[in-house]
């Protein structure tokens, strides 16, 4: 619309075009006062000028940056930088902007109380009539929780891929395994056929229904017993590890309660509980006073008994058995120690203990190669850790950290 | 000077080195055969003074490995083998129930001469074995040197 021609108007005709101008000019300033509101609501604002000194920051810029304004003022944004981001990072950023540009992207930034924040930040150039940029008006939106659960995700599922890895590996033994009874069982099975063919042919060669006895005493004192032996064998070996399985999977659903644990009356049940093979074995058991930790008070007896049932097991003929229970706290874990003195394990054999199903000498105990396996995969669960120190011929240590109660 | 090697069988399944020695005197070989039930008993043979028994110098071996086993498996076997200046050329031939393609690379990386999966059926068992015997007795396989 073309300007009126002002020097026609009647005095009192400017008088009713300037309130009615003054009037929209109100308008416009609570207008502009209403956003200026739901922005500082919303959002964390700066202006600074063409130099990068800052000249406002609004309420929730204080808050979260824990400056007081005049503090702020007269600054420039270095007094909040968190050393995260690169020199190229804020160079790009003041190119952008220096052209005219919008800048988005995401700022790690320093608290004066040393914490750390982060913004999703938008800075708008404000150009003057040369084009040139007078002043910058930033807004930012705090996204640090964000962040921390971008965080968390990735923990989360570098985790996942590890726990995969594992149970691939399981999955992986365990096939192996089953198909080596297998193999026996239907190679044996094979044997047992042959046996009765033998056994058919001699019949069917006797006269007068006498079977001559040396026709028979080879399978049947031989072939066929030991086919049985192997196919029995590998039939209760599969049994085990099936079942070992499936205690091993059921440990991952069974719900923890944790809670702090007095590990001296743990101990003290665990070692009351196995009394008739420890006296059995005349061993020694020393327990001295230990710290108190948190985990699953039932899970946690578990694996000690577990330690002290492998200590009986793998004890040294030759000498009585010496058990050491001792305790520490580092770094706001508790650490056990199960000593022995037992036969020890050779340090190449040491990586292999807690692998499932692996046993160091099948033939000399018995057991189903699960005991450390589980130990592990419990004390995981519960922020702990198992490992061992040992040395052939002289003994075993193992150790174990929970979190200190 | 014995003509052909003796076949040291590394199994820790009773029932598979039975029924590995049964089928290879099947398929009609002669050698003699010694059975070791985990991979540290073979490493003693080959490494450990004094231990017995005990390889011989002079000697022709081929070794059927099984890789998993107690306390050493049949990869670290392989590798120990291998890395030997005095027994690298002893031909290695990998018997086991694992078919993990990675694991089969692994071997042939490691140096082993022949890898073959035992079947599970008996037939393909059988016949994976006499095979092998026959494969065997046409290997021209290098006598051990002297310590």
């Amino acid at each position: 619309m073309a300007s009126p021609d002002y020097t026609s108007l009647t005095n009192n005709e400017l008088i009713a075009r300037l309130q009615a101008m003054e009037r929209e000019q109100a308008g416009f300033v609570q207008e502009l006062r209403d956003v200026k509101a739901a922005l500082d609501e919303h959002s964390i604002v700066a202006i600074t000028d063409a130099a990068g000194k800052i000249t406002y920051v609004n309420d929730k810029f204080c808050a979260i940056s824990h400056y007081p304004r005049e503090e702020l003022l007269g600054q420039d944004h270095r007094i909040i930088n968190s050393r995260h981001h690169s020199k190229e990072f804020f160079r790009d950023l003041w190119t952008t902007i220096g052209n005219g540009k919008v800048w988005h992207g995401e700022i790690k930034n320093r608290a004066k109380d040393g914490t750390f924040y982060w913004v999703e930040t938008t800075i708008f150039p404000f150009l003057n009539a040369a084009g040139k940029p007078q002043q910058y008006v930033a807004i930012r939106t705090d996204i640090t929780r964000r962040k921390a659960d971008e965080l968390e995700l990735q923990r989360v599922a570098t985790e996942l891929a590890e726990k995969n890895k594992e149970l691939e590996a399981i999955l992986y033994t365990v096939s192996h395994d089953l198909r080596s009874p297998l193999v026996n069982v239907q190679g044996f099975g094979k044997q047992l056929a042959r046996a009765c063919e033998k056994i058919t042919a001699a019949t069917a060669a006797a006269r007068d229904g006498a079977v001559p006895a040396a026709a028979l005493q080879q399978p049947v004192e031989e072939t066929i017993p030991q086919a049985l032996r192997f196919i029995n064998a590998g039939v209760a070996k599969m049994e085990m590890l099936l079942s070992g399985l499936l205690r091993y999977s059921r440990l991952g659903r069974v719900a923890l309660t944790i809670g702090p644990i007095d590990m001296n009356a743990l101990l003290a049940g665990v070692i009351a509980a196995m009394k008739f093979q420890l006296n059995e074995a005349k061993a020694e058991i020393r327990v001295g006073p230990l710290p108190g930790c948190l985990g699953d008070s039932a899970q946690t007896n578990q694996v000690f008994a577990n330690l002290l049932d492998n200590a009986l097991k793998y004890r040294d003929p030759s000498r009585p058995l010496r058990v050491t229970i001792e305790g520490r706290v580092e770094h706001g874990h508790a650490i056990f120690r199960v000593a022995d003195n037992g036969i020890g394990i050779p340090r190449e054999h040491q990586p292999k203990i807690f692998e499932i199903f692996h046993r160091l000498n099948p033939e000399a105990t018995a057991g189903e190669g699960l005991g450390l396996t589980i130990a592990q995969r419990v004390l995981e669960r519960q922020h702990g850790r198992i490992w061992v120190e040992s040395e052939e011929g002289v003994g075993s240590n193992f150790q174990v950290s929970l979190p200190a109660s | 000077m014995k003509t052909e090697p003796v076949i040291l069988i590394v199994e820790d399944d009773e029932g598979h080195a039975i029924l590995i020695r049964e089928n290879l005197i099947a398929a009609g070989l002669s050698n003699r055969m010694e059975h070791f039930r985990d991979g540290q008993a073979v490493l003693d043979f080959f490494f450990k003074s004094g231990a017995m028994p005990a390889h011989e110098a002079g000697q022709m071996y081929l070794v059927l490995l099984d890789i998993r086993m107690p306390k050493v498996d049949g990869i670290e076997v392989l590798r120990r083998i291998k890395s030997d200046p005095a027994l690298r050329k002893l031909p290695v031939i990998m018997l086991t129930t694992t078919d993990d393609t990675r694991e089969v690379d692994r071997c042939h990386q490691l140096g082993c001469s022949v890898y073959i999966q035992k079947p599970v059926d008996y037939e393909k068992f059988a016949e994976a074995i006499r095979r092998l015997g026959m494969f065997v007795t046409l290997m021209l396989v290098p006598p051990l040197n002297g310590d």
